[in-house]
C-alpha cells in the first residue's frame, strides 16, 4: 500500500504526510480534492489508513531511523528519506497526541466544554426575576460517539456541582 | 357604604386575599373569605403573628372555634380596640366585620410609597436598561436574513451562536516545544510545511477557542509547575530535572503498583484471566520500560539532555583523536625543528617574564610601605605645630608678665583699677542691654500673641471652610440624588397607567365633603328651628301661667260674692286642668313617637346582624360539637 506514494513527486511528498500528520493530531487532514487525478478513492483511502497507522506505530513504538527504514522498505530512498523527515520533525507532537489518546481510556470522556452565564430578568409570571443562571453544555464523547449534554444550573446547583469537583480535584491530588 | 366597600374589597385583593368578581359589599362575606382576608392582613401587617395562622376553615367545629379566637387575639395584639371574638368571624354581622376590616386596612404598611423614596442603585437602572433594550429588541418584527438591514444584523443575526469548540494547535514557540535549538528536520517543518495558525483548525470559527484553549493550557500548566516547585521542589534540593525524573519515576512506581494488585490472578473468574494476562504482559513491558527505556521512550527533558550530552562527550573525544591522528603523519622535520626551536625561546621568555613579575610586586610592596610611613610623618608634623603654636601663646603671656614683674606694686594697682574699671562698664553695658531688651521682649511677646491669634483665627476659618465644602459637596450629592429619583419618578409616572378610579374617588370625596357640609347646615338650621320653638314654648307658658295666675286671682276675689262666679271659677280650674292634661298627651305621644323610632332603628340593625341565620348557625355548630364531643367520647371509651 505505502508503494502508491510513489505515484507522487518526492518533493511534495513533505506536504502529504504532514498533513496526514495533522489528521493524526486531530486537525483536519489532506483534501481527497488536491490528488484525485493520482489515485483512485479506494487507493486514497488505503494510503490515509496505512501511513496514519504507520506513524501511529512508530511513534508509539519510538522506533530508531533504522526501524523505520525497514518499515519502509517498499519505497524508493527518496520517498523514504521524505516521510522519515516529517517524522522525525514531528515526533514530539504526534507522541502528545498518542498520549492523549490513550488517556482517554474510559468509555466515556471529556473533549470540550463551554458556559454561559445569563441572567433572566423576567418570566411570564414574574414581573421582576432577577435570577442568574448558568448553561454549561459539555462535548462528550461516548464510545467514540459525539455527544453534547446541555445543563441549565441556578445557584445552588452551581454550588453542589462545584463542590463535587472540587473534591474530585481533592482525590487527584491525592494521586500525585 | 358601597363606596367604602369597594375600597376595602380592592385593598383586600392587593393584600392578597383570593375574592370572587361578583362580592361586591361586605355583607355578602362568607366566615371563610373573612377568616381569610383577616389571616391576609395579619401576615402582611405582622409576618411573626400571621403566619401561625392557617388562612382556610378547617372542617372540625372545635378547630374552627379555636382558630377564631386565636385570629381574635392577634387582631387584638394589632391593636384593634372594639369588641371582637370567635363569634366576629364565625357568626358575623355586617358592622362589626366592616368597622375591623377598616381597621386592617389602614394598618396595612404603604411599602410601595416607601421603596419609591429611595433613588434606584446602579444594578437596578442597568436591569432596566437591559430590560428595557430587550423590549425594544422583541418588537422588532423577525426579518428573513435577505431582508435585513444593518441595523438588524447586529441583534438578528446568528453571529454570536457559534459554539466554543477547541482543537489542538501547532505551535512553533511554546512551552511544550523547548527552548534549546531544535534540529533542522524541525526548523524546515516550521519554515516549509506548518499552516498559519488561522488555516490550522477545521472551522475558521473554533480559531480564538482554539487559541485560547491552547495558551490557557500551557500558563495553568506552567503555573501549576511553579507552585509545585516552589513549594516542594525547592525543598528537595534538587534540580528541576532531577526533581522531575524522581517524581516520574514514584508516579510509575505507584501506577505499577495498583496494576499488580488489580492483576492479581483470581481463580474463579475465567473471562478475567485473559485480561489478567494482558495487564501482566502490559506490567512486564513497563518494567521494561522504565529500566531499559527503549520501548517506549517517554523521554523528559532530563534524559533527553542526559542522552545528549553522554553521547557527544565521546564524540567530541573521538574527533580530537581523529585530528590529531590525521594531524601526525603530515608534518615535517623542518617544522619540527622550527617548533623545538620556539618552544625553547618560549620557556627563556616565559621564565625572564615570571622573574620580572617576582621584581614588580617586591617592589610594589616597598611602594606601600613608604606612602603608609609618609602619611604617619605628616601627621606627627600636624600635631607638632598645633603644639608649637600653643607654646609660642604662653611665652607671650609669660614674656609680658616678666616685664611687668620691676614695678610690681604700681602695675599690679592699675591692673585692679582696670579690672575695676571693665566691671563697670561690664554692668554699665547690662543695664543698658536690659533696657533695650524688655521692650523688645515685650515687643516680640505681643508679635507671637498676635501670630498666635492669627493662626488661631486662620484655623478656625479653615475649619469653616472645610465644613461648607462638605456641606456643598452633599448638598450636591443629595441634588444629585433628588434629581435622579425625580427623573425615576417621572418616567414610573408616565409608565404608569393614568388611573381613573384616583380621580373618580377625589371627586367622590369632593363631593361627599360637600354634601356633609350641606348637612351640616341644614342640621343648624334645624337647631336653630328647635330651639326657636322651645322659646317661644317656653313664652307661651309662661304668659299662660301670668294669665292663668291673674284671671284666678280675680276670678277668685269675685267668686266670695257671686255664684254665678264660682260657677266659672271651677271651670276655669276644670279647663286649665284639662289644657295641662292634654299637653302632657301630646308630650307624652312625642316620646313614645321618639320610642317608636328608636326601636324601629333597633330591630333594623338587629335585621342586619342576620340573627336568626346566626343562631340557626350557632345551633347547628352546637349539635356539631355534640357529636364530635359524643364521637371523642366514644374513641376514649374503645380506646
Amino acid at each position: 500500500m505505502i508503494k502508491l506514494l510513489e505515484k507522487l513527486p518526492s518533493e511534495e511528498c513533505p506536504k502529504l504526510i504532514h498533513r496526514v500528520v495533522d489528521e493524526v493530531c486531530g486537525r483536519s487532514g489532506p483534501s481527497r480534492s488536491d490528488y484525485s487525478d493520482r489515485w483512485s478513492l479506494t487507493e486514497w483511502l488505503e494510503l490515509m489508513n496505512s501511513f496514519s497507522s504507520l506513524i501511529r506505530f512508530a511513534v508509539g513504538r519510538g522506533c530508531s531511523d533504522q526501524e523505520m527504514q525497514t518499515l519502509l522498505s517498499d519505497l524508493d530512498t527518496t520517498h523514504t528519506e521524505a516521510v522519515l523527515q516529517c517524522v522525525r520533525s514531528r515526533f514530539e507532537e504526534i507522541r502528545q497526541a498518542l498520549v492523549d489518546r490513550t488517556n482517554g481510556i474510559s468509555s466515556t470522556q471529556l473533549r470540550d466544554f463551554n458556559w454561559q452565564l445569563k441572567l433572566a430578568l423576567s418570566s411570564d409570571k414574574l414581573s421582576a426575576l432577577n435570577t442568574p443562571l448558568l448553561n454549561l453544555s459539555l462535548d462528550l464523547k461516548e464510545n467514540g460517539i459525539q455527544r453534547s449534554v446541555n445543563i441549565e444550573m441556578n445557584k445552588e446547583e452551581l454550588q453542589t456541582l462545584i463542590s463535587a469537583l472540587e473534591a474530585a480535584n481533592k482525590v487527584v491530588l491525592q494521586l500525585k | 357604604m358601597e363606596e367604602v366597600d369597594r375600597i376595602l374589597i380592592h385593598s383586600l385583593r392587593q393584600a392578597g386575599t383570593d375574592i370572587d368578581e361578583d362580592v361586591q359589599s361586605v355583607k355578602q362575606f362568607t366566615s371563610e373569605l373573612i377568616v381569610e382576608a383577616v389571616v391576609r392582613c395579619l401576615r402582611v401587617i405582622d409576618p411573626a403573628v400571621g403566619n401561625g395562622l392557617s388562612h382556610s376553615l378547617p372542617p372540625g367545629m372545635s378547630a374552627r372555634f379555636r382558630l377564631g379566637m386565636s385570629l381574635a387575639q392577634a387582631c387584638q395584639d394589632v391593636g384593634f380596640k372594639g369588641e371582637i371574638g370567635y363569634q366576629t368571624f364565625l357568626y358575623s354581622n355586617e358592622p362589626e366585620i366592616r368597622s375591623l376590616f377598616m381597621f386592617l386596612v389602614e394598618r396595612l404598611p404603604r411599602e410601595s410609597a416607601e421603596a419609591s423614596d429611595q433613588p434606584a442603585g446602579k444594578s437596578v437602572l442597568l436591569q432596566r436598561a437591559i430590560a428595557a433594550q430587550i423590549k425594544a429588541q422583541l418588537s422588532v418584527p423577525w426579518l428573513p436574513p435577505t431582508c435585513r438591514l444593518p441595523v438588524h444584523r447586529k441583534t438578528q443575526s446568528s453571529g454570536p451562536c457559534h459554539s466554543f469548540h477547541a482543537q489542538p494547535l501547532s505551535l512553533p514557540c511554546s512551552l511544550k516545544v523547548s527552548s534549546r535549538k531544535q534540529p533542522k528536520e524541525v526548523q524546515e517543518y516550521w519554515r516549509n510545511y506548518l499552516l498559519p495558525v488561522t488555516a490550522q483548525p477545521s472551522q475558521p470559527a473554533s480559531v480564538p477557542a482554539s487559541l485560547l484553549e491552547n495558551h490557557i493550557s500551557e500558563l495553568s500548566a506552567a503555573q501549576e509547575w511553579e507552585s509545585e516547585w516552589n513549594s516542594q521542589g525547592l525543598l528537595s534540593r534538587l534540580t528541576p530535572e532531577e526533581y522531575r525524573s524522581r517524581k516520574k519515576a514514584r508516579l510509575q512506581k505507584r501506577i505499577e503498583e495498583q496494576l499488580r494488585t488489580a492483576a492479581q490472578p483470581r481463580p474463579d473468574t475465567h473471562g478475567a484471566t485473559r485480561s489478567t494476562s494482558d495487564l501482566a504482559e502490559l506490567l512486564q513491558s513497563f518494567g521494561g520500560a522504565s529500566t531499559g527505556g527503549d520501548v517506549l521512550t517517554k523521554g523528559t527533558r532530563f534524559t533527553h539532555t542526559e542522552k545528549f550530552t553522554f553521547t557527544q562527550e565521546p564524540e567530541k573525544a573521538v574527533q580530537q583523536m581523529a585530528a590529531a591522528a590525521s594531524a601526525l603523519p603530515s608534518s615535517q622535520q623542518s617544522e619540527e625543528d622550527l617548533k623545538a626551536q620556539q618552544e625553547a625561546e618560549l620557556s627563556a621568555l616565559q621564565q625572564q617574564l615570571q622573574q620580572l613579575s617576582v621584581q614588580m610586586e617586591e617592589v610594589g610592596g616597598g611602594i606601600k610601605q613608604l606612602t603608609v610611613s609618609i602619611q604617619q610623618v605628616t601627621d606627627e608634623l600636624q600635631t607638632r605645630e598645633v603644639t608649637n603654636a600653643e607654646r609660642e601663646n604662653s611665652v607671650k603671656i609669660k614674656r609680658q608678665t616678666i616685664d611687668l614683674l620691676p614695678d610690681a606694686e604700681n602695675n599690679l594697682l592699675k591692673l585692679q583699677s582696670l579690672v575695676e574699671s571693665s566691671s563697670k562698664r561690664v554692668v554699665q553695658l547690662a543695664s543698658q542691654w536690659e533696657k533695650h531688651r524688655v521692650p523688645l521682649i515685650d515687643e516680640h511677646r505681643r508679635l507671637k500673641e498676635l501670630c498666635s491669634n492669627r493662626e488661631s483665627e486662620s484655623s478656625r476659618k479653615l475649619s469653616e471652610i472645610k465644613d461648607l465644602h462638605d456641606k456643598i459637596r452633599q448638598s450636591a450629592e443629595e441634588a444629585k440624588k433628588k434629581e435622579s429619583l425625580y427623573k425615576q419618578l417621572l418616567t414610573e409616572f408616565e409608565t404608569l397607567s393614568k388611573d381613573v378610579s384616583r380621580s373618580a374617588y377625589t371627586i367622590r370625596i369632593l363631593e361627599i365633603v360637600g354634601n356633609i357640609k350641606k348637612q351640616k347646615e341644614e342640621i343648624t338650621k334645624i337647631l336653630s328651628d328647635t330651639k326657636d320653638l322651645q322659646k317661644e314654648i317656653n313664652g307661651l307658658t309662661g304668659k299662660l301661667d301670668r294669665t292663668f295666675a291673674v284671671t284666678d286671682e280675680l276670678v277668685f276675689k269675685d267668686a266670695k260674692k257671686d255664684e254665678s262666679v264660682r260657677k266659672s271659677y271651677k271651670y276655669l280650674a276644670a279647663l286649665h286642668e284639662n289644657c295641662t292634661q292634654l299637653i302632657q298627651t301630646i308630650e307624652d305621644t312625642g316620646t313614645i313617637m321618639r320610642e317608636i323610632r328608636d326601636l324601629e332603628e333597633q330591630i333594623e340593625t338587629e335585621n342586619g346582624k342576620r340573627t336568626v341565620s346566626n343562631l340557626e348557625k350557632i345551633l347547628e355548630d352546637y349539635k356539631a360539637i355534640r357529636q364530635e364531643n359524643s364521637a371523642l367520647a366514644a374513641k376514649i371509651r374503645e380506646g
